[in-house]
């Protein structure tokens, strides 16, 4: 189900009224949370929720069998099993084809014929985020961090929680486990706050995502034909497309879940608003960025040891993570490079601050840093969005060449001045908003109501006029 | 129990509902006042030839032949032409109409027109559509009434409701611009002024996926027509071979039609050259359009002799 579709318009309310109607029942409440979280993934496809459910299972009883056994030997054993288990999955659902290809064409490069084939694989929508969360809690559970569960229908709601289920943010179970096992309150006030960050996610969905998407996969479907300034206002378009797409997600789903009176960790801050590119990864995707600092990072040696190397890697499986193609492996790669010279330089954490905090506008410098954080972040979308590695190297040369400094061609330049408007406008309001947890968060907080709330009839109405009248799924649905 | 701030919560919701609708309903007025409509993509307002078409309905009644469909109809069968040979004839054909504008249409229209016979042209894409190109080319063109209120809440589509509620916003301090459009003729036939052909170019392979609200609201339109005795004959407007082969399931579409009457399929019965009798792979020409025309009107005199005024 989709958070832009009539059905989960329809969904959310009937959810929302039984689930405070359980209230006084936990245990009920926990219950329906799980069987309506496998509803909202069922409506995509059915089949699939065995999937969620086996890793489910398999994670419930060997982390309580890593609590009882006292022999290592016997914990790391069952720890490698779940491992095997989930990564197992999304190695068979993601990668399989991936390394049966490459596989073919490495023997093939050296002379011989292998005829590894590959299968027509459906890959289950969220398969990433689930087996991460899943795989967090037995981790922990195996570092002594966090006491095994032993009721069975909390950690089933956990697993499979439908406001983050299918793209994040990637919880901890250190953070959202416990708030299953006590009674949650409503509050009105972190309710109406929830309502203001899903409109705020529809925002940044519907109108800039869905709109973006339009030019960037015009101007990428047909790259050879266009000039270099043409190339890069494409691939600006794709940098707001997939902000505008996963960070609405993570507000809805941020959002939807203070309905239910849960709080989930932040997914985005203002990224583009960054200095330098390691702030820009401090503020982008954190969920994920921290799951892999956590259980990948630390474990390699930190910055203590091999600390090039291990940056290097969790880039490389970062952009792995993300999608069985090359391309994403090389974008990890860019971002990386990008990076490790901060790290070395020991520049890596000069910009932890809020940008031009206290101040309405930016110093030169600041503005200066964030265009040129932000223009080498979209170079590097160009491999994120690319068919290919070798349509993505024709593609930077391409917008390099003399006409970078044209105006793009006027097919395109006369069809998107409502979206360069709207883009304006949500960078404003982005910018204005960027010390809070979501723009919107406490934009005219202190104002007369009818002047909030025509603020949201604004958002609402630039909703109804901007939206594609398809609806259309989440990129992230695809990693 | 559901608590007190739950409560206070739907009751906040409901309040800003009205305050939303109001707002909403304001701010689509002032964007459509201001802006350019290719600035607007989920609105229309621009009127068309279907304007004056329904127009020129409200002035008509009892006529011999009644013309039903989409631009295959409009542009299909010239009134003119039926006039000549002594058939008065209605064309309330529209763009992409599907059988859900036309059900519309026939509540509204059917019993002032009063046909002795309703030519309820068919084809494949209009089976296919979701019916919003035509419910927006209705809600901007006619006057509004509970029959588009239905359509536009059964079809969920944010340009069919922005449509709707502009239009009704627009008509209490506007009057609607009258367009002249030389194109359009008496009866409600849409002529291609220049001559025009086809280029030949290929068409894709279309599987047609048949949608169900549509065919439910042909079946009712047929129930309609019985029940107010008045005789009805399914047509295909002839396309061009290109168009007409690419449909990949044409055959069950046509088997489909058969069994709902007396089906005439004129892709079937002449042989029209695509170049010389279209103007794109869909339209005939002028060129087209009379022999089409003669040919249906030899078929109507010898089947049809009560017709004539």
């Amino acid at each position: 189900m989709l958070f832009n579709s009539i059905d989960f318009t329809i969904f959310l309310p009937i959810v929302f009224l039984i689930y405070w109607l359980l209230n006084s029942h936990l245990r009920a409440q926990n219950l329906f949370v799980a069987i309506s979280s496998y509803v909202f993934y069922g409506w995509w496809d059915y089949r699939f929720l065995f999937l969620i459910f086996f890793s489910t299972v398999v994670d419930f009883f060997i982390a309580k069998n890593i609590q009882k056994s006292r022999d290592p030997k016997v914990r790391k054993l069952l720890l490698i099993c779940s491992l095997f288990t989930n990564l197992g999955l999304l190695g068979v659902f993601k990668y399989y084809n991936f390394f049966v290809e490459n596989f073919n064409q490495a023997f093939t490069f050296l002379g011989y014929h292998v005829n590894g084939s590959s299968l027509n694989i459906v890959l289950p929508v969220g398969i990433s985020f689930y087996t991460f969360q899943t795989l967090s809690y037995t981790i922990d559970v195996y570092r002594s961090k966090l006491q095994p569960t032993h009721n069975f229908v909390s950690f089933a709601a956990f697993v499979s929680f439908f406001p983050q289920l299918v793209a994040g943010p990637i919880e901890r179970a250190t953070n959202l486990l416990p708030q299953f096992y006590k009674s949650r309150k409503f509050e009105y006030t972190n309710a109406v706050d929830g309502l203001r960050q899903i409109l705020w996610g529809l925002f940044k969905k519907m109108v800039i995502a869905d709109n973006c998407a339009l030019y960037a996969d015009m101007i990428f479907n047909n790259s050879e034909s266009y000039s270099g300034s043409t190339l890069a206002l494409g691939a600006v378009f794709f940098a707001f497309q997939i902000y505008g797409d996963f960070s609405g997600y993570s507000d809805i789903a941020i959002g939807t879940s203070r309905l239910f009176g849960f709080n989930l960790m932040q997914n985005f801050a203002f990224p583009y608003f960054s200095r330098d590119v390691a702030e820009f990864w401090r503020r982008w995707h954190i969920s994920l960025s921290t799951w892999f600092r956590d259980y990948l990072y630390i474990p390699l040696g930190g910055s203590r040891s091999h600390k090039v190397r291990n940056v290097f890697v969790i880039f490389l499986v970062s952009g792995f993570w993300h999608g069985a193609n090359w391309t994403f492996i090389i974008w990890g790669a860019i971002n990386a490079l990008y990076f490790i010279p901060l790290l070395l330089a020991k520049r890596n954490r000069v910009n932890t601050s809020i940008v031009a905090e206290n101040k309405r506008l930016p110093s030169p410098k600041e503005l200066f840093n964030i265009i040129t954080t932000f223009s080498l972040v979209t170079i590097a979308w160009v491999f994120f969005r690319a068919e290919s590695v070798s349509h993505a190297l024709i593609f930077i040369r391409d917008m390099f060449s003399l006409d970078l400094l044209s105006l793009p061609v006027y097919s395109i330049r006369k069809l998107i001045y409502p979206i360069v408007v709207l883009l304006a406008f949500f960078v404003v309001v982005e910018w204005f908003g960027r010390k809070d947890k979501y723009a919107i968060e406490n934009l005219l907080k202190n104002k007369f109501t009818p002047i909030r709330w025509a603020f949201y009839t604004l958002i609402i109405f630039l909703i109804g006029m901007y939206m594609q009248t398809e609806e259309t799924p989440f990129i992230y649905f695809q990693f | 129990m559901m608590s007190i701030q739950i409560i206070n919560l739907i009751k906040r919701i409901l309040i800003f509902s009205v305050f939303l609708i109001i707002g909403y309903t304001l701010l689509l007025f002032l964007f459509g006042s201001v802006l350019k409509p290719k600035h607007l993509p989920n609105l229309v307002y621009k009127v068309g030839h279907n304007y004056l078409r329904l127009q020129e309905v409200r002035q008509t009644s009892n006529v011999d032949l009644l013309f039903l469909g989409s631009s295959h109809a409009y542009r299909g069968f010239d009134t003119r032409i039926f006039s000549a040979s002594n058939y008065k004839a209605f064309n309330l054909g529209s763009s992409s109409q599907t059988p859900i504008q036309t059900l519309i249409l026939i509540d509204r229209y059917l019993k002032k027109l009063n046909p002795k016979l309703v030519v309820f042209e068919v084809n494949p894409m209009v089976f296919a559509s979701d019916g919003v190109e035509s419910g927006l080319d209705l809600i901007v063109n006619d006057n509004n009434d509970l029959h588009s209120l239905k359509m536009v809440f059964n079809q969920k589509n944010i340009k069919l409701h922005n449509t709707y509620l502009y239009t009704l916003v627009n008509g209490i301090f506007n009057d609607t611009v009258y367009v002249k459009n030389k194109a359009y003729k008496k009866g409600g036939y849409v002529a291609k002024l220049k001559p025009a052909y086809f280029n030949g170019e290929e068409q894709d392979k279309t599987l047609i996926t048949f949608n169900e609200n549509q065919i439910k609201s042909f079946e009712t339109i047929l129930r309609r027509l019985n029940k107010n005795c008045i005789n009805y004959i399914l047509v295909q407007a002839p396309v061009t071979s290109l168009k007409y082969n690419s449909y990949s399931n044409i055959k069950a579409f046509n088997s489909l039609m058969a069994s709902y009457g007396d089906y005439y399929n004129y892709n079937e019965v002449l042989n029209l050259n695509d170049t010389i009798d279209f103007y794109d792979s869909h339209h005939l020409n002028q060129t087209g359009v009379n022999i089409f025309n003669k040919a249906f009107i030899n078929f109507l005199d010898n089947n049809f002799q009560d017709l004539k005024e």
